[in-house]
C-alpha cells in the first residue's frame, strides 16, 4: 500500500485552513427570527457583551474536514501507484483461458478490461490469444479488442504441450510486452513459450491463486461407487462436498447423496465412497463438487452405473400355471427390483448381450447355443445355473468338466431327510472368506433337502463359494475368459431346498451380479464405432446440449487430448451412452514453476487506485451534515426536514403508482412475493371458515360488504354450528379463491371487468362448488333486467363467468328451507325477484308433495338486488349500521335477512341436503299442514 | 397592519372552524364542576319549589295550586325559591400577543383564555347569573342562549400586539374577570381595576402565560419580534438577556399581585402547559365567594 499525488503542490492549500479557521469564528452565525410576545419587556434591554456567540468548535471542525478533503481530493491521489514505463509499443496478452480459469473468469475479464483500458489511454496495439485455441497474434487497437471482451469465454480444456508449440510457432519476431494470464496448472510447454516470449520484450505473468479440486470419473465395484478427489499440492487441510445428481423417478433432477470429506495433511488425491441402493445408484448422473464451478469438478457417469440385463432361460414353457413352481419365479422375483430381466430363448437373448444369463435347470442346449454361450461368457459374462431334475439325470458333465459347468457332478445326486432317507435336511455353513458371500448373514431356517453332488476334484475346494454345513458344495464358480459360471446345486425354486424362500438367495444373487456391472468400455468391442455428442460439458462445468458438432471415432474419444473438436461431455452410440470427462482416470493436478526472474504477480494484487473521486464524494457527505448541523443549530431542523419529507412523498407517488402497474404486468417475476402473501391468507382460510366478499374498489361499498359478512358471520355462530372465522376481501386478480365457500359479490357502476386470468379463476371456483351471490344494490329503484347502471355493470361482468341458465327461485327451492322456512329475501330492499340456476325441465311435483325432488349441484350464482350486505352490516360496537324500513318493521325484515343470509350459507355448505326426500315429513310437520 | 377583505374571511373562517371545538371543550370543561344553586332561602322568583302557603284573602284566584288545594278544603298558592342573579362582566385579552405559543403542540394563551372564559360563562349561566363583556359590546344578559353570544364574540381576533382592560360598560356591584398575559403597559391595567373599584365591582385578574415566556430558553443571535410584528428587539447574544428578562417578568407578575391585594381583588397565573381545569376551578372559587355574599 502507498500513496502518491498527482499534483502535490495543492496540497500548500492546506496551510491556508487555519486561517479560515479564525475567519468563521469572527463572523457571527445568522440571526434567528423568533416571535416572543415578550419582546416589549425586552426593549431597551442591552447585550452585556457585543461579540456574538460563535460558531461551535465542532461545526468549524465538520466544515476544515470538508475543505481539507476536498483539497486532498482536487490533489489526485493514487493508491498503489504503479511506474508505468512502456518500453515497446505492441502488449500481447495471453490466456490460458482453460477450465482451470473458469472459477475466476469475472475477474480476469476486469483485470483484462483495465488492462485494455490502460493500453487505449497509452494508445498501445494489443492482442490477445488464448493458448486453449492458439493462433498468430494480431495487434489490433485496444478498443475493438475491449468490444470483443464479453465473447470471451474459457474453454472446458487447458492448453496441453501440443497447443503451447502451436502458439509458439506462432509468434512473429517484431519485439512486443507480453501480460501472460495463467490459470496456475503445470503444463509442459511453458517455460519454452516463456523463454520465447522474454526474447522478444518483457513478460509479466499474473497468476491466479486458487485452490482447484477435480473429480476423477466414478467406478462402481461391489455395489458401491468409488470416485476420487484430487486437488493441487497443498498443505491446508480443506473439505469438499460432493454431490451427486440425478433424477427422480418423475425425471426431475435432484440431489441424491451428499458427502462432505477432507482433504489433511498433504494429501492430494482422496477416495469419496456412495454407497447407495441399486435403485438411486442407477439413477445418478453425474458427480460434481460443491462451489467448484469447472469443468473439471464434475464427473460424468453416462450407463457406467447403469441397471444390468439379465436373461432368463428355462425350458418347460409347457408347464402353465404353476407359478411358484417355475423354476424361473424366485430369481425373476428377486432382479426384478434391480435389473432389466430378459426372457426367451438362448438364440434370440445372447446377441443382446445381456450381463448375465440364467440357466434354470437345463441340462440340454444344441452346440450352436453351446458355442455361442461359452464364447459370451469368455468375454465377461456371467452365466448362473441352477440344478435340478433334468440336471441330475442327465450325464451332463459326468466324465469330463462341460466347459459351461463350474465342476464336475455325480449321477443321481442326493436327498438327505426326505421319507424315504436317513438323517435332517442340511443347514448352510458359513461363508469362507474368499467367497463373493462372505459377510451374509445365514437365517437359521434355510435347509437343503436335495442337491447334486459335486465330483471330488483337485480343483473343487478353489470352486466352492457356498456348501452345507457338513461341506458338500452348494454353490461352485469357476472362471471362463473373462467371465464366470456359477453352479447352484439346488433348483431355483422352493422344490429341494427353502433357500429360494430366503432373503438370503436375493443377497447372493445380487453379490453375483455386482462383479459383472460398472465395466469400463471395452475398446476392443467399440473399434470403429462413431459416437455422437448428446450433452457436452461447458467450461463452468454446466450440461449444454450438443448442437452441430460432429461425431467421433471411439479411438479418439477415449484417448486424444481435449479439443474444440472433442469436447467432456456425453456421447451415444446406439443404446450405449460414455461419459468423457475432464479428469482421466488416475489424474494428478500440478502446479506451474515459473522460472527464477519471472515478473510473476497474483490475480488479486491490488492495483492503481485513484482516490481523488471518494474524498470529494466524502467532502460532499460532510457538507451535508453541515448543513443539517446547521439547521438544527438555528431550530429549522425539523421544518426543513417535514419539507423535504413531504417533497419526497409528493415525488414518489407517481412513480409508486406505475411501479403498482409494472408489477402487475410481470407477475411471474414477482411471483415470490406474492405467493408468500398468498400463502398467508389462503392458510387463513383453509384453516377455518370464511366468508369472503369481492374488493370492488370503492371504498364504501367494500366497508359495507365487510361489515355486512361480519354482522352475517355473528349471526351464523350465535345460531348455527357454522362458526366462521372474520371475513376476508378478496382481490380477484391476486387471491386464491378455491378456500372460500361463498363470495359476496356487490355491483357497482365503475367497477372493472376482471381480467382474464381471474375469469379463468373464478370459472374453476364455480365448477369446484362455489357460489357467488351478485348483488347489484339496487332493488329500491330497478327490477331484475332494467337497464339500471348497476345491472348493465354486471351483465358485463358476468359475460366471462360461465353462467348456466337461471330462472327467478322457485318457491320450492331449497334455498327457502335450507335452515329456515322462508318465502321472501329481503335486503335492505325487498324485492321478490332472486334468480337462481334453472332446475331441470322434467322434474314435475309429486302428487301431496309441497316441493320438487330436485337433487341436483348448489346453484353456483345468486343474483339479487336488495343489498343484503347493508340489512347485515354491524359497526365494532355490534350495531345495526343502516337504518331498514321503518321501525317494527324493521325489526323484521332485518331479521328476515338474516334469516336469508344463515339459508344462504347453509345451502352453500350442505348442499341440497335439505332437498333430501328423507327429511320431508318432518318438514311437513313443521310446515303446519 | 391592513388586513385585506380576504384576510379577514380567512381568519373568520379558521375561527369559525374552532368554534363549535371551542364550545365543546368550554362545555366538557364546565361539566367538570360540580354545580350547587344557591337560593336565598326565601320565596321569591325561581325556579325551585319553596313552599305551599294559604291563600289570602284578595289573592287572585288564578295564584291558586289546584292540584294540591284538592287534597284538603283551604287553598294553597305554591311558591317558588328566591333566586336573584349577580351579574359578571368578562375581559378576554384578544390581541396578537395572545395568540403565542411556545410549543407546537401547546395550545396559544388565546385558545386557553377563551376556554377559560367560555367554561366560566357556562357555570356562571347554569347558576342562573347574567353574563357579559365588561367593554360593552356585549350586555350581561341570562340563559343559555347568552353562551352562543360569548362564543361568537371571543372568536374575534384583534390586530393589536397588545391590548388593555376595557371596561366601557361595567355595570355597578358586577363582578368583573379580567383575562390576559398583562404584558402590555401595567397603567392601563391599573386605571380600569380603580375605575372598576370605583363602581363597586370586584374582580379578578387571571394572567395567562406561555412557560416559555417565563423561562426564556433563548441563545444565540436572534431577533424577537412581537406577533403583530410592530416591535422589534435584536440581540446577539440573547443567553444574556435571560437574567434580566425573568426580573422584568417577575416585577410585573408582584406588581399586578400587589394592585390586588390593594384593591381586594384576586390575582392568579396560569401557565398554559396545565390543566385548564384548575385555572376554571380557581376562577369559580374566587368569583363564587363574591357571588354568595351578597
Amino acid at each position: 500500500m502507498s500513496l502518491t499525488f498527482l499534483t502535490p503542490w495543492l496540497l500548500s492549500a492546506l496551510l491556508g485552513l487555519p486561517v479560515l479557521w479564525l475567519l468563521l469564528r469572527a463572523v457571527p452565525p445568522a440571526p434567528i427570527r423568533r416571535f416572543f410576545p415578550g419582546v416589549i419587556l425586552l426593549l431597551g434591554l442591552r447585550d452585556k457583551t457585543q461579540i456574538s456567540d460563535r460558531t461551535p468548535w465542532w461545526l468549524l471542525l465538520i466544515r476544515m474536514l470538508a475543505l481539507g478533503l476536498i483539497i486532498l481530493g482536487l490533489a489526485g491521489p493514487l493508491l498503489n501507484p504503479q511506474s508505468t514505463t512502456i518500453k515497446r509499443s505492441d502488449l500481447l496478452i495471453l490466456l490460458d483461458g482453460g477450465w482451470a480459469a473458469a472459477r475466476d473468469w469475472q475477474a480476469h475479464q476486469l483485470l483484462l478490461d483495465r488492462v485494455l483500458n490502460q493500453a487505449a489511454r497509452d494508445g498501445r496495439p494489443v492482442a490477445i490469444a488464448r493458448l486453449t485455441t492458439p493462433s498468430t497474434p494480431v495487434f489490433q487497437s485496444a478498443q475493438s479488442w475491449q468490444e470483443r471482451l464479453p465473447g470471451l469465454a474459457p474453454t472446458p480444456w487447458v492448453p496441453d504441450a501440443s497447443k503451447m508449440q502451436t502458439a509458439l510457432q506462432g509468434l512473429n519476431d517484431q519485439p512486443f510486452d507480453s501480460l501472460w494470464l495463467s490459470d496456475g496448472l503445470a503444463q509442459t510447454g511453458r517455460a519454452a513459450l516463456l523463454s520465447a516470449l522474454q526474447n522478444r520484450g518483457d513478460v509479466e505473468v499474473i497468476e491466479t491463486e486458487q485452490t482447484l479440486f477435480a473429480l476423477e470419473p466414478a467406478k462402481l465395484s461391489d455395489g458401491i461407487i468409488t470416485l476420487h478427489a484430487i486437488r493441487l499440492p497443498n498443505t491446508v487441510d480443506q473439505s469438499v462436498t460432493i454431490r451427486a445428481h440425478g433424477t427422480d423417478p418423475n425425471g426431475r433432477s435432484q440431489i441424491i447423496s451428499t458427502i462432505t470429506t477432507a482433504f489433511t495433511e498433504s494429501a492430494t488425491r482422496i477416495p469419496v465412497q456412495f454407497s447407495l441402493p441399486a435403485e438411486l445408484r442407477e439413477r445418478v448422473s453425474r458427480f460434481d463438487i460443491v462451489g467448484q464451478t469447472s469443468a473439471a469438478g464434475v464427473s460424468l457417469t453416462g450407463n457406467s452405473l447403469l441397471r444390468r440385463e439379465v436373461a432368463l432361460i428355462s425350458e418347460g414353457a409347457d408347464r402353465e400355471g404353476l407359478e411358484l413352481l417355475s423354476p424361473l419365479h424366485f430369481i425373476a422375483r428377486a432382479y426384478a427390483p434391480s435389473a432389466e430381466l430378459l426372457s426367451g430363448d438362448l438364440t434370440t437373448l445372447l446377441p443382446a448381450n445381456p450381463d448375465l444369463v440364467v440357466l434354470a435347470d437345463i441340462a440340454k442346449l444344441s452346440t450352436t447355443e453351446e458355442t455361442a454361450l461359452g464364447q459370451w461368457v469368455a468375454e465377461g459374462g456371467l452365466l448362473l445355473r441352477f440344478a435340478g431334475p433334468r440336471l441330475a439325470t442327465s450325464d451332463l458333465s459326468r466324465t469330463t468338466e462341460h466347459p459351461l459347468m463350474p465342476v464336475r457332478l455325480r449321477a443321481g445326486g442326493r436327498t438327505v431327510g426326505g421319507a424315504m432317507s436317513w438323517g435332517a435336511p442340511k443347514s448352510l455353513a458359513a461363508f469362507a472368506p474368499n467367497s463373493p458371500f462372505f459377510g451374509l448373514e445365514i437365517p437359521n431356517d434355510v435347509r437343503v433337502s436335495a442337491q447334486v453332488l459335486a465330483q471330488p476334484d483337485p480343483s473343487l475346494s478353489q470352486r466352492v463359494i457356498a456348501m452345507l454345513a457338513d461341506g458338500t458344495p452348494l454353490v461352485t464358480r469357476k472362471q471362463s475368459g473373462k467371465g464366470q459360471i456359477v453352479l447352484f446345486h439346488v433348483t431355483a425354486n422352493a422344490e429341494w431346498s427353502s433357500l429360494p424362500l430366503s432373503g438370503l438367495f436375493v443377497q447372493m444373487l445380487e453379490r453375483l451380479s455386482q462383479s459383472v456391472a460398472g465395466s469400463e468400455p471395452d475398446m476392443k468391442s467399440l473399434q470403429g464405432t462413431i459416437w455422437q455428442p448428446s450433452q457436452i460439458l461447458s467450461a463452468q462445468g454446466q450440461l449444454e446440449p450438443a448442437t452441430r458438432l460432429a461425431g467421433i471415432a471411439a479411438e479418439k474419444l477415449f484417448d486424444a487430448p481435449l479439443s474444440a473438436e472433442i469436447r467432456p461431455g456425453l456421447y451415444t452410440h446406439a443404446k450405449e451412452q460414455v461419459a468423457r470427462n475432464v479428469i482421466g482416470p488416475d489424474s494428478r493436478l500440478l502446479p506451474a514453476i515459473w522460472p527464477n526472474g519471472t515478473n510473476l504477480r497474483g490475480l488479486s494484487d491490488r492495483l492503481e487506485t485513484p482516490l481523488g473521486g471518494w474524498c470529494l464524494i466524502l467532502a460532499l457527505l460532510i457538507l451535508l451534515v453541515d448543513v443539517l448541523a446547521t439547521l438544527s443549530l438555528s431550530g429549522r431542523l425539523v421544518s426543513t426536514v417535514a419539507v423535504l419529507c413531504l417533497l419526497a412523498t409528493l415525488s414518489s407517488t407517481g412513480p409508486a403508482g406505475a411501479q403498482d402497474d409494472g408489477a402487475e404486468a410481470r407477475t411471474p417475476a414477482t411471483n415470490g412475493n406474492a405467493g408468500a402473501a398468498v400463502s398467508e391468507k389462503a392458510w387463513q382460510a383453509s384453516s377455518e371458515l370464511t366468508l369472503a366478499y369481492v374488493v370492488t374498489g370503492n371504498s364504501k361499498v367494500d366497508a359495507i360488504s365487510k361489515a355486512g359478512l361480519d354482522g352475517l358471520s355473528q349471526t351464523l355462530f350465535a345460531r348455527t354450528s357454522v362458526e366462521p372465522a372474520a371475513p376476508v376481501g378478496l382481490d380477484l386478480e391476486r387471491d386464491m379463491l378455491m378456500f372460500y365457500p361463498l363470495l359476496y359479490w356487490p355491483i357497482t357502476a365503475g367497477q372493472p371487468t376482471p381480467s382474464l386470468k381471474a375469469y379463468r379463476k373464478l370459472n374453476a371456483f364455480l365448477k369446484s362448488g362455489g357460489m357467488i351471490v351478485f348483488d347489484t344494490r339496487d332493488g329500491d329503484i330497478a327490477g331484475f333486467g332494467t337497464s339500471s347502471p348497476n345491472s348493465l355493470r354486471l351483465q358485463k361482468i358476468t359475460y366471462g363467468i360461465d353462467i348456466p341458465a337461471l330462472e327467478p327461485m322457485p318457491q320450492d327451492h331449497v334455498l327457502t328451507r335450507a335452515f329456515y322456512l322462508l318465502q321472501d329475501f329481503p335486503g335492505r330492499y325487498t324485492q321478490r325477484d332472486i334468480w337462481v340456476e334453472a332446475a331441470p325441465q322434467a322434474v314435475e311435483k309429486a302428487a301431496g308433495m309441497p316441493f320438487r325432488n330436485l337433487n341436483d349441484g348448489v346453484s353456483p350464482v345468486i343474483i339479487g338486488g336488495n343489498d343484503w350486505a347493508a340489512a347485515w352490516a354491524v359497526d365494532a360496537q355490534g350495531k345495526q349500521m343502516f337504518p331498514i324500513g321503518r321501525n317494527a318493521s324493521d325489526r323484521r325484515q332485518r331479521e328476515l335477512a338474516y334469516r336469508f343470509g344463515i339459508n344462504l350459507v347453509m345451502h352453500v355448505l350442505t348442499g341440497n341436503y335439505k332437498s333430501d326426500q328423507v327429511h320431508v315429513p318432518a318438514l311437513l310437520d313443521r310446515l303446519g299442514q | 397592519v391592513s388586513i385585506s377583505a380576504h384576510d379577514i374571511r380567512n381568519i373568520a373562517e379558521c375561527d369559525a372552524a374552532h368554534l363549535p371545538g371551542l364550545l365543546l371543550r368550554s362545555q366538557h370543561l364546565a361539566n367538570g364542576v360540580l354545580l350547587g344553586e344557591h337560593g336565598r332561602r326565601r320565596p321569591g322568583s325561581g325556579d325551585d319549589f319553596w313552599q305551599y302557603r294559604p291563600l289570602y284573602d284578595g289573592e287572585s284566584h288564578r295564584m291558586i295550586d289546584w292540584r294540591q288545594s284538592a287534597r284538603g278544603d283551604d287553598h294553597f298558592v305554591r311558591q317558588h325559591e328566591l333566586k336573584n342573579a349577580q351579574t359578571a362582566q368578562l375581559w378576554v385579552d384578544q390581541s396578537a400577543s395572545m395568540r403565542f405559543t411556545g410549543h407546537a403542540g401547546r395550545t396559544t394563551k388565546s385558545g386557553r383564555a377563551r376556554v377559560i372564559a367560555l367554561a366560566l360563562s357556562i357555570l356562571l349561566l347554569r347558576k342562573g347569573e347574567r353574563v357579559g363583556l365588561s367593554d360593552g359590546t356585549l350586555a350581561p344578559r341570562r340563559g343559555a342562549q347568552q353562551v352562543q353570544h360569548l362564543s361568537d364574540r371571543f372568536e374575534l381576533d384583534d390586530i393589536q400586539d397588545y391590548a388593555a382592560p376595557a371596561i366601557g360598560a361595567l355595570k355597578p356591584n358586577a363582578r368583573v374577570v379580567f383575562i390576559s398575559d398583562f404584558m402590555a403597559p401595567i397603567e392601563p391595567v391599573t386605571t380600569a381595576v380603580g375605575r372598576a373599584t370605583d363602581r363597586n365591582a370586584t374582580g379578578v385578574l387571571l394572567q395567562v402565560l406561555d412557560p416559555i415566556e417565563l423561562q426564556f430558553p433563548f441563545s444565540g443571535r436572534t431577533i424577537f419580534e412581537s406577533l403583530g410584528g410592530k416591535l422589534r428587539h435584536e440581540s446577539l447574544k440573547a443567553s444574556d438577556l435571560k437574567a434580566d428578562y425573568v426580573e422584568r417578568i417577575e416585577t410585573r407578575c408582584s406588581a399586578l399581585r400587589d394592585l390586588c391585594q390593594r384593591t381586594g381583588w384576586q390575582y392568579h397565573r396560569h401557565m398554559t402547559d396545565r390543566a385548564a381545569q384548575s385555572a376554571l376551578l380557581w376562577l369559580y372559587h374566587a368569583l363564587g365567594d363574591g357571588t354568595q355574599r351578597s
